[in-house]
């Protein structure tokens, strides 16, 4: 039955997506009905599939040779990164119905999104390393294909291909890091390699694991490869609620989590991944609080939220990452599209000529209100007890300067989430003006995620008993989820984050009257409205690689006596190495 | 096979390569190239034939070889054909005019 349900979670979506394509874009009614019926039928197989997660291999297909056993594991994490992205891809699909009527070109947008969804189910749920390489490199590819989705326009298709180069350096890591491991257990699997983890020599095991961080670094957008996902917002509104917040970005994150028994007594692993998370916890809160574009300043917040996943993933506490990313996909997905649904409205994205939205679209208002408040973390949303849990592991089992660091990043959080609210929605009036509320597909999506937003934390006991249930390798604190929230309750770190960010609203609302202090920090604005000078570093690679380029050049002469005697000195060199190995 | 005859013949092949290599280095017009190419590949064929001798498969040696030289016939005869049509656009057979390989 798992298998089945594991077969129908990843193939139904890719059904969907031959069937969206082949129906053709002169009829678009029938591409939403499709659309909207396979992801949504993905998301129930997937939904049903939580009822029979185990930790054992449930369908075993040898590919042969080289590439060994393609295998499905359906354990608790792989299941529930793989129903995050069913149901959320469902319902970022029943939103673009909205979103997307009467644009051109529908069989392309549905078909790549479909694809997108399967493949990110099938990397959750792949337990052999090389076919979750592949499933990767599908969903970098989708990405890549969905940020160009307007490509008449040269901002996304540049922006796509920064997304394509950059998480490719990622993917070379995840790459790297496999074939390792096949040469070190002889074979993909990566339950053998978690059960052998011991037995393979430090410096090898080293760089399997700074080879993998290199993977989740460029894959979930964390300092220095952020530069990727602001440019991204490029793409349609749904597409990002889905990919670049929901989803792909947080395979990293998940790959960090797989591992983390294997690489967790790596010397330096784990205080480079906090200082990775606390890095790009704070760098980016930063950015986002002097970002003017509404999805740009989403998309800062996602790296910072992102951040705060890595930052536990590195403090031991895989539960408390797993968790805020069960939140972060839920409410981001929802701020997302409820940013979509201004943008569709209003027509342009850029938060100064917005203000004072809310008195025309009061739906709207509400649910990026109750968005706002997981971001920010406070109690009854999902992102309270997601965040304070991670606040809390950090306490007792993490460094105390990278703690201090992330309490800090809680206050800025709270400091542009409100600025965010009140300049969209608040304030006195912008210069556009919206003519209606949401439309009725629209609502359905919304109002789903944002039911989700005060009710996922009720899953914590449940979803501890998944993980814990299906993952032999972990140690996992986890309780019941009434304890937990009694427990976070009464824990004064709960309180001090609380104050933390009832100080980032004060800062917020007191604006004006802090002009003083604002002046001082105005050289630190500067430098956060210039990315902090990471696009200076990608320019710098650029630059290098052109003029490295540009040299190598010289020897494409382009004459055939050239080449072959390229040919025959190349053979010359290889027959050498051959006869001196001998 | 006694000694001195396979060093012999193994001589003639690598020379023969040798030969073959050298020459494409140097050639610059297209129909010395074919020919030199036809020397490098009755290389291959004397390599087969001595190979399947040495193994004492004498007759996969040596239907292997005709196989070559069937197919080599081919490629000359392409070959050739593709210097007629370089020799009737380009008005040349000099190599180093079909640059367009150039990075």
């Amino acid at each position: 039955m798992a298998t089945f349900l594991m077969l129908l979670t990843i193939g139904l979506p890719w059904i969907g997506a031959i069937c969206v394509w082949w129906i053709g874009d002169r009829r678009p009614r029938w591409q939403h009905i499709l659309a909207t019926g396979f992801s949504v039928a993905a998301g129930a197989a997937s939904i049903l599939l939580l009822a029979f997660s185990s930790s054992g291999v449930a369908l075993r297909i040898p590919v042969g040779g080289f590439f060994g056993d393609f295998t499905l594991v359906p354990d608790g994490l792989g299941v529930f990164l793989a129903v995050i992205a069913a149901v959320v891809g469902s319902l970022a699909v029943i939103f673009s119905v909205d979103y997307m009527r009467g644009k051109q070109q529908l069989g392309r947008y549905y078909a790549l999104i479909l694809l997108f969804i399967g493949a990110m189910a099938g990397l959750g749920l792949s337990g052999s390393l090389l076919f979750m390489f592949v499933f990767w490199e599908i969903t970098a590819f989708c990405s890549y294909a969905l940020i160009s989705f307007h490509n008449d326009d040269p901002k996304a298709v540049a922006g796509g291909i920064k997304a394509l180069i950059v998480t490719q350096l990622g993917g070379i890591g995840l790459l790297i890091g496999a074939l390792i491991i096949r040469s070190q257990t002889g074979n993909y699997q990566i339950l053998d390699f978690l059960a052998n983890a011991a037995s393979i020599q430090p410096s090898i095991l080293n760089l399997i694991a700074f080879g993998f961080l290199a993977a989740a670094v460029a894959k979930s957008a964390q300092v220095p490869l952020q530069t990727w996902l602001p440019d991204a917002m490029e793409a349609p509104t749904p597409v990002t609620a889905l990919i670049h917040a929901a989803t792909m970005v947080n395979a990293g994150v998940y790959l960090l989590a797989r591992f983390y028994p294997a690489f967790r007594d790596v010397p330096g692993w784990a205080t480079s991944v906090v200082t990775i998370g606390l890095l790009s916890g704070l760098l980016a809160a930063l950015m986002a609080l002097v970002a003017n574009d509404i999805k740009r300043c989403l998309a800062y917040s996602t790296v910072s939220q992102l951040g705060y996943m890595v930052y536990a993933v590195g403090t031991g506490s895989v539960f408390a990452s797993q968790f805020h990313l069960l939140s972060h996909s839920v409410f981001k997905a929802l701020l997302f599209l409820s940013a979509g649904a201004v943008i569709h409205i209003v027509g342009t994205r850029d938060m100064r000529e917005m203000g004072g939205l809310g008195r025309d679209m009061p739906f709207v208002r509400a649910v990026f209100v109750i968005g706002s408040l997981a971001l920010v973390g406070l109690p009854i949303a999902n992102g309270f007890f997601s965040k304070e849990l991670i606040l809390e592991g950090g306490l007792m089992h993490g460094p105390r300067w990278a703690y201090i660091g992330m309490l800090l990043g809680a206050g800025i959080t709270a400091c542009y989430t409100l600025r965010m609210v009140s300049m969209v929605f608040y304030r006195k009036r912008g210069s556009v003006k919206a003519s209606h509320d949401a439309p009725v597909a629209m609502r359905i999506s919304l109002g789903t995620l944002s039911l989700g937003v005060f009710t996922t934390w009720l899953l914590a006991g449940a979803f501890g008993e998944l993980l814990t249930g299906s993952l032999p390798y972990h140690q996992l604190q986890t309780s019941k989820t009434f304890d937990l929230a009694l427990e976070l309750l009464n824990a004064p770190a709960t309180w001090l984050a609380l104050l933390v960010i009832l100080l980032g609203f004060a800062l917020w609302m007191m604006h004006k009257q802090l002009k003083p202090l604002i002046v001082f920090l105005r050289p630190l604005s500067r430098i956060a409205e210039n990315r902090f000078g990471f696009e200076h570093l990608n320019q710098g690679v650029i630059r290098i690689a052109r003029s490295l380029s540009s040299v190598l050049r010289r020897t494409q002469t382009g004459q055939l006596n050239w080449n072959i005697v390229g040919i025959v000195g190349g053979l010359g060199i290889v027959l050498a190495l051959l006869t001196w190995r001998i | 096979m006694n000694p001195t005859t396979l060093k012999l013949c193994l001589m003639a092949v690598l020379s023969l390569v040798g030969i073959g290599l050298y020459g494409l280095m140097i050639c610059r017009n297209l129909i010395k190239m074919v020919i030199v190419l036809q020397i490098l590949v009755k290389a291959a064929a004397l390599g087969l034939i001595l190979a399947g001798q040495m193994s004492s498969q004498i007759n996969l040696g040596q239907s292997l070889g005709i196989t070559v030289i069937v197919a080599d016939t081919i490629v000359a005869v392409v070959g050739m054909a593709l210097a007629v049509q370089v020799q009737r656009r380009l008005g040349t057979l000099d190599v180093d005019a079909l640059s367009s390989l150039r990075g």
